[in-house]
């Protein structure tokens, strides 16, 4: 009887809680979710902001076997809040909108400059956002841009956004700026965030732009000359002091980046020939040490030492060129030495001057030269990079060229 | 309580469970906020403080073979002090456990149960640490045995994944706030040792008992290197001066965790783990109080009064009317509490006996 008795209250408690729980089980049923993959800010006429939400269709999703490309919705509402954008779309589309496969957020120039504080920390206050998002800084719309990211290698627009920023490691035209990165740096007093540039190609560009510069390298997003089928492209870094936009990195510039935060792993570089005037060489570098820095505060001000070191190898070859002549190559390597020391200069400068923002966390290096936090709050780190002195030395040493030694 | 007795490594694991279900809360946010930088350098500090107590503690229990707290304090006090010291430590496991009950099952509430109520996630626990300890006090020890590990193993595993992101210079600057904050504010850190309040009632129970001062030492240390674990996760990957305060940041700390796209958002099989591990940890403490209460009423069989403690649990931890004042108590209240019962008072009825027991002689 009392072995009965507890087999009973046994299966209530267990009944209890199972249905307790299924509350939560329901409202997460697949059918009534809407993934959103990717999220779009911009301004709007009225005061508040126009969010735009890109949706996949979970059913027509499938990897193997069909080669139809899987269409993405994109959809708009205007709000004061992502809290109130959501309701008014959860509303619309008569689903609960589900953040946790969101890749992608997308934010137009007008509204970081203004400052993206909120947007951030509400994002990342949110248990469905992940922390490995990228974070997008748009020249156009953030509208036009989603609309516009389509996928052309992949069936699937998750596909493409998962492996979009994959290119920054072997070109170093772009970064992987997510945004629980940019939250950290935001909060953080020793260094500013970064987030992706993002824009147009030419084809796609509904105004005309001034494109001047023809060297690659110069370019950002907005301004390459990439015709293609997909109209929205990546190249360059949006530059925040705190929350607000300051200035943009172009290539070059963003290649600077990631080697003084060694997060560079490859890059092509294109440098006179010393044999031939009007002739260029491209060179495939790539870092064998870490990027060794070292900080001094002189009189006040911060004196920054930079030295980076890479292999090289010769990646355009043209006729009767000899690729394995030491002499040649010792050339070739002091070109290299001094068209990065130049470059990687030029954007210290840039980063200390023009912006006055440490994203490159330098800071970090010179909590090492207080002894309390409250010494180096006093200096104030963030006042005087502006004042900081750089010195960049390079010592790169070109191996060869690839498969052709001799022609 | 039956008289089970507890190995060494065991007696460990006991002492250990306390930081494991703490740390997943707010203590590695808390330790730096108060010491900042030199976090890792006030834990090394207070590691050899505690270690010195944990000593002192195995030294002042010597005199009297294998009796607990409670017999020292009847030595010295009389039944009527017994009884008094005996609630004092009662309420102080039941409040302990229970407000870090509450403090989890609303993180976990936020994070997977939002449309659940609280109280259901409470009930969860409770019942599984009542069901535990009607079971005996051998299958409580046996468990802990198998899910601490695993527990510390997806510490250390959180650590090494997200070795990548560290930052080791914010271990500067060196002294943090500064020599005060660092070596005398910072000393309250050391309630972070409350683990090391299990050394007052195991001594009857161990089977090896020439093995206490092993233990007590073992005890120390190994938290000590827990908590550098686990406060290195915290300092190396988030700015070490930020003021978000993030509801549980090595659940933070393993949302970062992926390899490639095939290993991603694992943080749920960490939360599995940590489940299991904090209902360990309560089935530990009521089993503790429980045995107090034994001793203080003399009653032979206990498994009546386990539901009337799972009972308490329940109430102490709805009491709080919202997170902000249980995070309040958790944080605030919560370590002048355990330094002043664990290290004050504990400390102060064993010095005090000792002191009798040599006018007597």
């Amino acid at each position: 009887m009392k072995y009965t008795f507890k087999r009973i209250f046994v299966l209530t408690i267990i009944v209890l809680l199972l249905v307790a729980f299924s509350g939560s089980y329901k409202s997460l049923s697949i059918d009534k979710l809407a993934y959103v993959v990717a999220i779009g800010i911009d301004k709007s006429s009225s005061q508040g902001y126009n969010f735009s939400f890109q949706f996949t269709n979970v059913t027509s999703n499938s990897e193997s076997g069909t080669a139809e490309k899987s269409p993405s919705i994109v959809n708009n509402v205007e709000a004061n809040s992502i809290g109130s954008a959501i309701n008014l779309m959860n509303s619309y589309i008569g689903k609960r909108i589900n953040l946790s496969h969101c890749k992608v957020i997308v934010i137009s120039e007008e509204v970081a400059s203004e400052g993206i504080s909120k947007h951030i920390y509400t994002l990342m206050n949110d248990t469905q956002i992940r922390p490995s998002a990228n974070i997008v800084v748009s020249k156009c719309t953030a509208k036009y841009y989603i609309q516009n990211s389509k996928p052309i290698l992949e069936n699937l627009i998750t596909k493409y956004y998962d492996i979009f920023d994959y290119s920054s490691n072997f070109t170093g035209y772009s970064s992987d700026a997510t945004i629980g990165d940019f939250l950290n740096k935001l909060e953080c007093d020793t260094c500013n965030p970064v987030a992706i540039l993002g824009g147009m190609n030419t084809e796609n560009i509904s105004y005309p732009t001034d494109i001047t510069e023809n060297q690659s390298s110069s370019v950002k997003a907005n301004e390459s000359t990439i015709s293609g089928k997909r109209g929205s492209e990546n190249i360059g870094l949006a530059v925040f002091r705190d929350d607000k936009l300051v200035g943009e990195l172009n290539a070059l510039e963003c290649l600077s980046y990631l080697n003084m935060t060694n997060k560079a792993k490859g890059f092509f570089i294109t440098i006179p020939d010393p044999e031939s005037e009007n002739s260029y060489l491209d060179i495939y570098m790539s870092p064998t040490n870490p990027t060794k820095i070292s900080i001094k505060i002189t009189n006040g001000s911060p004196y920054i030492k930079v030295k980076c070191y890479f292999s090289g190898r010769i990646y355009s070859v043209d006729s009767n060129r000899q690729y394995l002549d030491e002499k040649k190559l010792e050339a070739i390597s002091d070109i290299c030495d001094s068209y990065l020391e130049s470059a990687f200069s030029d954007y210290l400068y840039k980063t200390s001057k023009e912006f006055k923002a440490d994203i490159n966390e330098f800071g970090k290096y010179a909590l090492s030269l207080f002894l309390t936090t409250n010494d180096f709050n006093n200096y104030n780190w963030n006042e005087n990079y502006k004042n900081a002195f750089f010195d960049v030395k390079i010592d790169s040493i070109v191996e060869s060229s690839i498969l052709l030694t001799e022609t | 309580m039956s008289r089970s007795k507890i190995g060494t490594t065991e007696a460990v694991l006991i002492i250990l469970t306390v930081i494991i279900s703490h740390s997943i809360l707010s203590l590695p946010r808390d330790l730096i906020v108060r010491t900042k930088s030199a976090t890792i350098l006030n834990i090394i500090f207070i590691t050899i403080i505690c270690t010195i107590l944990a000593l002192l503690i195995v030294k002042l229990f010597k005199k009297f073979g294998n009796a607990d707290i409670l017999d020292i304090s009847e030595y010295l006090g009389g039944k009527l002090f017994k009884q008094i010291v005996g609630a004092i430590f009662i309420f102080y496991y039941m409040v302990s456990s229970a407000i870090l009950l509450r403090n989890f099952c609303e993180a976990l509430g936020l994070v997977y149960f939002q449309m659940t109520p609280i109280i259901f996630l409470i009930l969860l626990f409770v019942i599984g640490s009542c069901i535990s300890n009607r079971l005996g006090f051998n299958v409580s020890l046996k468990v802990n045995l198998l899910i601490l590990p695993i527990a510390l193993v997806s510490i250390v595993f959180i650590f090494i994944a997200n070795f990548k992101s560290f930052d080791i210079q914010k271990i500067f600057p060196i002294l943090g706030g500064g020599f005060k904050d660092t070596f005398v504010t910072g000393l309250l850190n050391i309630s972070a040792f409350e683990g090391l309040k299990y050394l007052y009632f195991i001594p009857p129970y161990l089977k090896e008992p020439e093995k206490y001062k092993k233990i007590s030492v073992l005890s120390a240390i190994l938290t000590g290197t827990y908590l550098i674990l686990c406060v290195s996760i915290i300092l190396f990957i988030f700015p070490s001066f930020f003021t978000t305060n993030e509801i549980m940041p090595l659940y933070s700390a393993a949302r970062y965790i992926s390899f490639g796209n095939f290993l991603q958002r694992l943080e749920s099989i960490f939360m599995m783990v940590w489940i299991l591990s904090f209902i360990s940890y309560l089935t530990i403490a009521t089993k503790f109080a429980i045995s107090i209460f034994q001793k203080m009423t003399n009653i032979k069989n206990t498994k009546e009064i386990i539901n009337v403690f799972g009972l308490l649990t329940i109430a102490i931890s709805m009491f709080p009317k919202n997170l902000a004042v249980s995070t309040f108590w958790e944080t605030k209240i919560y370590s002048y509490f355990s330094i002043a019962i664990i290290f004050v008072f504990g400390i102060s009825i064993l010095i005090l006996a000792n002191i009798k027991k040599r006018k007597n002689l």
